[in-house]
């Protein structure tokens, strides 16, 4: 089975238990105007090439023949300042499981494993379930926006030790105003979590003026009562130094700034006795 | 840390004590009497010790430091070039990079030492053996010297009121101390006084086991409480940072005052205790670059230890280093060290493994620069070579003629005499002769330099000259010999699309296990001239830039006078898969075969160390290295941001320290390019 992703990243600390190996799963359905990873948004690989230090000497665009080159207007391998990668390669689930797995060691006496993230891992569902099932016997976190059908969501967390999904804004409205999506599906989603009982963690990013008011954090409160598997919330203070990548890509760059993270926005969540930390 | 400490850090670090210094004003007279060179040393310890004088006495527990700066050779300049031209003279010449004993001679507390020389004089006289004569006056001359000393430091401080130092005085260095304060005292006399002899890389070894039946006495009778001890051991560390200036090695920092905790006892149980605790805790609270702090551990060592060693990490100083008593053990068993010594280990200035008291290995004589090699059979016999396994033993031959010549150069070694160490080396007495003639252990170690890149060339000149065959060995020595110009998208695809060690990819690995492997098999069976063995290793001490400065540009895509990563690292630009891949890829080598020492040495954003949840999965990275079967790993929190901001405004970042190859230094005292190094290393973050 065929997937496209971006990235692999090592020793990741922030997601999940144990040191982590997070997988970047190209393709993403929402478009949150903050989002710092603007490489894992479209579905197909894209060039992206540090612009500021491009001293236009024009071997990229010549010309050339390498199959993989096709499809852009520049040459992946011409320019002499190595200015040029390529953001996203498809990967076989059978392959990318073997290379995980030479890291087991490694998990069995941290108390680590792998981490499926994105973009948005539920948007290539039969890649994800197929990489799943080839991982069993890890420790398995997926990072989701909750945005996919439930059968999928469900199908998800019956091959996964932990579910880490994000909810960013209660309102439905203001969902839509700011990721271009309502957040039915998440809401549903997040229904499912309770009713199941599957462990899970979720996830507010902090984006100052939108996500961080108290009446965004007091009306998520409120949906996380009752849980049973939620581990905890967790309020992510936002990089704004996740801005760098934007020109790369040849998109504007973002109108988000970074704000400082206050222990107090934890108070929703103290009040309405959901366990909540500032990561 | 309490007031007093803050109070003696701070003036420490402003340098308030030099005011007490001035040059050496004496008579320099023991070049001119016609002595032995050994007797020489001892009539210029005895000058320089007589020209010191008491300083910094009140408000101290632990006294002495030094006031005299510069001491002239035992040599004229004339004696010293005729002796370069008639012998191998090592570094400076004098004795360095070894671990005296502290313990044996506190045991015995030095009237007992003198006793012994006395009575083993009497001996050379009768036997009329005259050099062993020389050597015992020479050190009871230095004895008598370090009393005069002591007296006049106990004098001075009975005068300024320090009636604790001084009555502390009135038993050490004489008898053995009878508490932890007089035993740090004691330390720090032979400390010292191995420094004013011109040893210098003086180890300070496993301080943790043989200090600790003295501060466990004090602890159990209630002279000292946990809080207290640490205060004295607070003012003990500083202590290494008085004089440290004036000991700069290569850059300054490079002052081998290298401790070693934790380990194994003789009987194999878990060594560490209360006193290793209490010194990782003072080294994180003082953010000093002396002592320089190493773990030992083993498959055996719980999680929670790592994890004390990580928060230490975090505060920058690029300690601890760790090793493994796993492989390094079994390894000094493998090379002829005994058994009973080889679980005794330490390390010497930065991470070449040692036998305190017993070990005269000069364990950094040279280096095998692995890309020369490649360099010079690629040019003589890459476009000769049928396959790549011919190619690979061209590069063979050249590995052993390295070897060759290196065996050959340090030929007619010559040391000079150091008395006072040697009285704190084992069975220096009991021959009556000078340590630097030999002891019990006299092997010679060898650093193999840029192992990543040599590697990574091996992996392109396999993949493209004879796997894909898209480029002739005559296209890529005719880049090389360019230096890349005209080749630049040649150089980049070197660069970004060859396999890289630090990808756990056995393509470019395998060629590391080769090269390590090759050097093992070149310095194998061959001897010294004192009947040591030859170690080799993976440090790169200086080399990394020096090597990489006298090698062409290197089929990985290196330009000329690229650095090669520190010690045992990725290549500076290479792509990695990551800390996990890196250890993977790092530790396929068989390292027990190369186990002079040489860490894995890895940057990791301080942003890293920040929450104890983030900083406990970076312990686990170490652990596995350990559990992988890795010798040592130096790890080091950087933030390039400050790095960067550092070399703008040096004077915001005084106390700002770096990890270099085997020792820590203030950033802001080293040279560009040794700074500039530090910054390119990549810096795995968050």
């Amino acid at each position: 089975m065929k997937g496209l992703i971006f990235d692999i990243k090592e020793l990741a600390v922030h997601d999940g238990p144990g040191p982590r190996t997070t997988v970047f799963f190209k393709g993403c359905p929402l478009r949150c105007r903050w989002c710092h990873n603007p490489e894992g948004l479209e579905f197909h690989p894209q060039l992206m090439v540090q612009y500021s230090r491009c001293t236009g000497c024009g071997l990229c665009r010549a010309g050339c023949d390498h199959p993989e080159c096709k499809g852009f207007d520049r040459c992946l391998h011409a320019c002499p300042n190595g200015l040029i990668s390529l953001s996203g390669c498809e990967v076989d689930s059978g392959e990318l499981a073997a290379k995980l797995l030479r890291e087991k060691d490694f998990w069995d006496i941290s108390g680590g494993g792998v981490t499926l993230s994105g973009g948005e891992p539920l948007s290539q569902p039969e890649f994800l379930l197929d990489l799943l099932d080839k991982l069993e016997g890890v420790h398995r976190c997926v990072e989701t926006s909750g945005f996919a059908s439930t059968d999928v969501f469900a199908a998800m967390c019956a091959r996964t030790e932990l579910v880490m999904m994000d909810l960013k804004l209660a309102d439905p409205g203001l969902h839509k105003q700011y990721t271009g999506q309502d957040n039915a599906l998440i809401l549903q989603n997040l229904e499912y979590l309770r009713q199941s009982g599957h462990p899970c963690i979720i996830r507010t990013p902090l984006i100052g003026g939108v996500t961080d008011t108290e009446e965004n954090l007091t009306a998520i409160a409120k949906l996380l009562v009752g849980i049973p598997g939620l581990q905890r919330a967790e309020l992510l203070p936002y990089n704004p130094m996740a801005g760098a990548k934007y020109p790369q890509l040849g998109l504007e760059p973002m109108e988000f700034t970074g704000q400082k993270a206050d222990e107090r926005l934890l108070d929703p969540f103290i009040r309405a006795g959901v366990p909540a930390i500032l990561a | 840390m309490t007031q007093r400490i803050e109070t003696m850090l701070q003036n420490c670090l402003a340098y308030a004590h030099h005011v007490h210094r001035a040059p050496f004003a004496g008579a320099v007279d023991w070049q001119k009497k016609g002595l032995s060179p050994v007797l020489r040393s001892a009539h210029r310890l005895k000058a320089l010790l007589a020209a010191e004088h008491p300083a910094e006495l009140t408000g101290r527990e632990i006294l002495f430091i030094r006031t005299v700066t510069d001491v002239p050779g035992i040599f004229t300049d004339a004696e010293q070039a005729d002796l370069k031209q008639k012998h191998f003279i090592h570094e400076l010449g004098n004795l360095s990079n070894i671990c005296p004993s502290y313990q044996s001679v506190m045991e015995l507390g030095l009237d007992e030492v003198k006793n012994r020389a006395n009575q083993r004089l009497d001996r050379c006289r009768a036997e009329q053996d005259t050099e062993g004569e020389d050597y015992l006056t020479a050190l009871l001359m230095s004895l008598e010297a370090v009393y005069d000393l002591c007296a006049r430091y106990r004098a001075a401080a009975q005068w300024a009121g320090n009636t604790a130092a001084a009555d502390r005085l009135a038993n050490v260095p004489y008898n053995p101390p009878r508490s932890f304060a007089e035993a740090l005292q004691f330390f720090r006399i032979l400390h010292y006084t191995c420094w004013a002899e011109g040893m210098y890389h003086v180890g300070v070894g496993r301080f943790d086991q043989y200090m600790w039946p003295y501060l466990q006495k004090d602890l159990q009778s209630g002279v000292l409480t946990q809080d207290s001890a640490l205060e004295l051991l607070e003012e003990f560390f500083l202590s290494f940072n008085m004089d440290s200036d004036m000991y700069p090695g290569v850059q300054q920092g490079d002052d081998g005052q290298s401790m070693m905790l934790g380990g194994r006892t003789a009987d194999g149980k878990d060594a560490f205790n209360l006193l290793s605790s209490l010194c990782l805790t003072a080294s994180r609270e003082l953010k000093v670059i002396d002592p320089k702090i190493n773990l030992r551990v083993d498959k055996d060592t719980p999680i929670e230890r790592y994890e004390e060693g990580t928060r230490l990490t975090m505060e920058g100083l690029g300690f601890p280093q760790y090793s493994n008593d796993d492989i390094v053990i079994p390894a000094l068993i493998e090379m002829g060290y005994a058994p009973e010594d080889a679980v005794n280990y330490t390390v010497a200035a930065c991470w070449e493994f040692i036998i305190p008291h017993k070990g005269m290995d000069i364990d950094n004589i040279a280096g095998v620069s692995f890309s020369k090699c490649i360099d010079e059979a690629m040019h003589e016999s890459l476009a000769k070579c049928a396959d790549f396994d011919a190619f690979r033993a061209e590069v063979v031959k050249k590995i052993v003629t390295s070897c060759d010549e290196i065996e050959e150069n340090v030929k007619g070694l010559y040391i000079y005499p150091s008395p006072f160490v040697s009285m704190m080396m084992d069975g220096c007495i009991d021959n009556a002769r000078d340590v630097t003639l030999g002891c019990k252990y006299n092997n010679y170690g060898i650093h193999g330099t840029g192992v990543s890149t040599a590697a990574d060339t091996m992996a392109a000149i396999h993949k493209l000259v004879f796997e894909e065959k898209s480029l002739t060995a005559d296209e890529l020595i005719a880049a090389i010999d360019a230096n890349f110009e005209g080749y630049e998208s040649l150089r980049q695809r070197l660069r970004t699309e060859m396999p890289k060690m630090g990808n756990d990819d056995d393509y470019v690995d395998g060629e590391a296990v080769f090269l390590l492997d090759a050097f093992a098999d070149a310095v194998a069976g061959r001897k010294n001239e004192r009947g040591g063995i030859f170690r080799c290793g993976t440090g790169s001490a200086m080399f990394y830039l020096q090597h990489a400065a006298e090698t062409p540009c290197t089929a990985d895509g290196r330009s000329h006078g690229e650095p090669f990563g520190a010690n045992y690292a990725p290549s500076l630009y290479a792509k990695t898969g990551g800390p996990v891949s890196i250890v993977r890829s790092f530790t396929k080598p068989n390292l027990a075969r190369a186990c002079n020492g040489g860490p894995l040495t890895m940057e990791f954003d301080s942003t890293l160390f920040r929450s104890e949840e983030s900083r406990s999965k970076v312990a686990q990275l170490v652990r596995y290295f350990i559990h992988s079967g890795g010798h040592q790993f130096q790890l080091n929190a950087v933030s390039a941001e400050q790095l960067h901001d550092a070399q703008l405004h040096p004077e915001q970042y005084r106390r700002l320290v770096v990890r270099i190859w085997g020792w820590s230094a203030y950033f802001v005292e080293l040279d560009k390019a040794y700074q500039d190094h530090v910054i390119a290393r990549r810096a795995y973050g968050l």
